[in-house]
């Protein structure tokens, strides 16, 4: 069991659909893998770039972006925005050295509990294939 | 008694040199209470004696001393350390002093990619041996003053303002502290209306902005979001002096990015790139996106790129 890599993986999850799809989850005992560590943002349109690049600079495995549905948003176009930067965030990675499938954005609902455990353990899998980050010392 | 000055430039264009003189009527006041000692542009000092008779190279003891230029060579790293030995206060003056510059764009190349182009990879150079009789080596890559030594106080831009020259010198003569660099970004003091979304794609850098002559720069739309790249959002602000607007957006042009990057941490590059995409710009457009946005900061940001899986 110790040998096996076990990655860490920053969520970034909006407070009105995703958060609340983790919660379900935790709520409704989907069992999903421990890698994940959960930061609650407003909405997925204020991660900046600079966020995830850190998050990946600095020793984590892989970045997960969770936002609204397309149309959801609580704040009518965040998630809109998140998709352009996600964009720009997966053109960077490779100037950092960094593999682009350590990065993915996701659209998870609040009834999706089910679903967001199911992202999170094939994200996981993925990251696991890439192993470490090249950032990790 | 006059303070003793000692300006010394390395891998530099001489503009900020330039710009010394450019601060017009001030300098007379200053020059009165200043004794230059050591300057290699105005005068002629030699380092290991007049003679040559010496065998430590030596620069006379200043009060205030200036740097211009990155670290290129061996030779600029030895007078970085004998200017810091040497000077009571340093001072980095110029982008290239402060953050590499220019000169630290080839920092996206090593050295021996390098050494290769210039002396035989063009097809229009005869190909030669490599010049190794009494040069100094070159470095493994541009350094800003400060990963050499320790630097007291900087004073960025491309060329620097005369202004933030004759300020921070006569603040040093009265012994008050240095005025300190602005904490904002360009795009903080920027006049130019702003309604956070782009109206086209990116334009190329030579199609003009959309103004009407003569009128406050109140009623230009902001330059982003006609589509021109400016580096506001991830420039420090400062260049405007106390008149506060920036110098190029006074001239109808976008920040270059002169005065560098607004934390010793920042990551230009990824500031850039969130603000093109926030404002519904494609930022796969950029050529050479590290590069450009790093046009100033190449030392310690600029590192050859990896080559693609």
């Amino acid at each position: 069991m110790a040998d096996e890599f076990e990655p860490l993986i920053i969520a970034l999850c909006c407070n009105w659909c995703s958060y609340a799809g983790a919660d379900l989850a935790g709520v409704s005992r989907s069992q999903y893998p421990p890698s994940i560590r959960i930061v609650r943002v407003m909405c997925s349109g204020m991660v900046h770039p600079n966020l995830v690049i850190d998050a990946l600079t600095k020793g984590a495995d892989g970045v997960l972006m969770c936002g609204c549905h397309p149309g959801d948003c609580h704040y009518q176009e965040g998630n809109y925005k998140a998709e352009k930067r996600a964009e720009a965030i997966k053109l960077m990675l490779p100037d950092f050295g960094i593999e682009e499938e350590r990065f993915r954005l996701e659209w998870v609902s609040a009834a999706e509990g089910a679903r967001f455990a199911q992202v999170v353990k094939e994200f996981t899998e993925q990251v696991k294939q890439l192993g470490a980050s090249p950032y990790k010392q | 008694m006059a303070a003793r000055l000692a300006e010394e430039w390395f891998a530099i264009c001489g503009g900020c040199e330039v710009t010394i003189l450019d601060i017009g009527e001030p300098l007379l006041d200053v020059l009165k209470q200043v004794e230059i000692v050591h300057m290699p542009v105005l005068m002629d000092h030699k380092l290991f004696g007049q003679t040559g008779e010496d065998a430590e190279m030596a620069i006379p003891a200043a009060d205030v001393g200036l740097i211009s230029g990155g670290v290129r060579s061996d030779e600029h790293k030895k007078l970085a350390q004998e200017m810091r030995k040497k000077c009571k206060f340093l001072i980095a003056l110029g982008s290239c002093a402060c953050y590499g510059g220019i000169p630290a764009l080839a920092n996206t190349f090593s050295t021996e990619e390098l050494l290769e182009k210039v002396y035989r990879g063009c097809v229009t150079t005869e190909k030669n041996g490599l010049p190794c009789e009494q040069i100094p080596t070159l470095t493994d890559r541009v350094y800003a003053i400060q990963e050499v030594v320790p630097v007291d106080a900087f004073l960025p831009g491309c060329p620097t303002t005369p202004e933030m020259v004759a300020n921070a010198l006569i603040a040093l003569l009265e012994g008050k502290p240095l005025p300190p660099l602005a904490n904002k970004s360009v795009c903080d003091e920027c006049p130019t209306r702003r309604e956070k979304k782009a109206v086209s794609i990116l334009k190329r850098r030579f199609e003009g902005a959309e103004f009407v002559p003569g009128a406050p720069l109140t009623e230009m739309r902001c330059l982003m979001e006609q589509g021109i790249l400016c580096h506001g959002p991830a420039t420090r602000a400062g260049c405007g002096g106390s008149e506060g607007t920036p110098r190029c957006i006074r001239a109808y042009m976008p920040c270059e990015g002169c005065f560098g990057p607004l934390t010793e941490k920042a990551n230009p590059m990824v500031d850039m790139m969130g603000a093109l995409s926030s404002i519904g710009l494609d930022p796969k457009q950029i050529p050479d996106r590290a590069a450009t946005f790093n046009r100033f900061s190449g030392a310690g940001r600029l590192r050859p790129i990896p080559a693609k899986r």
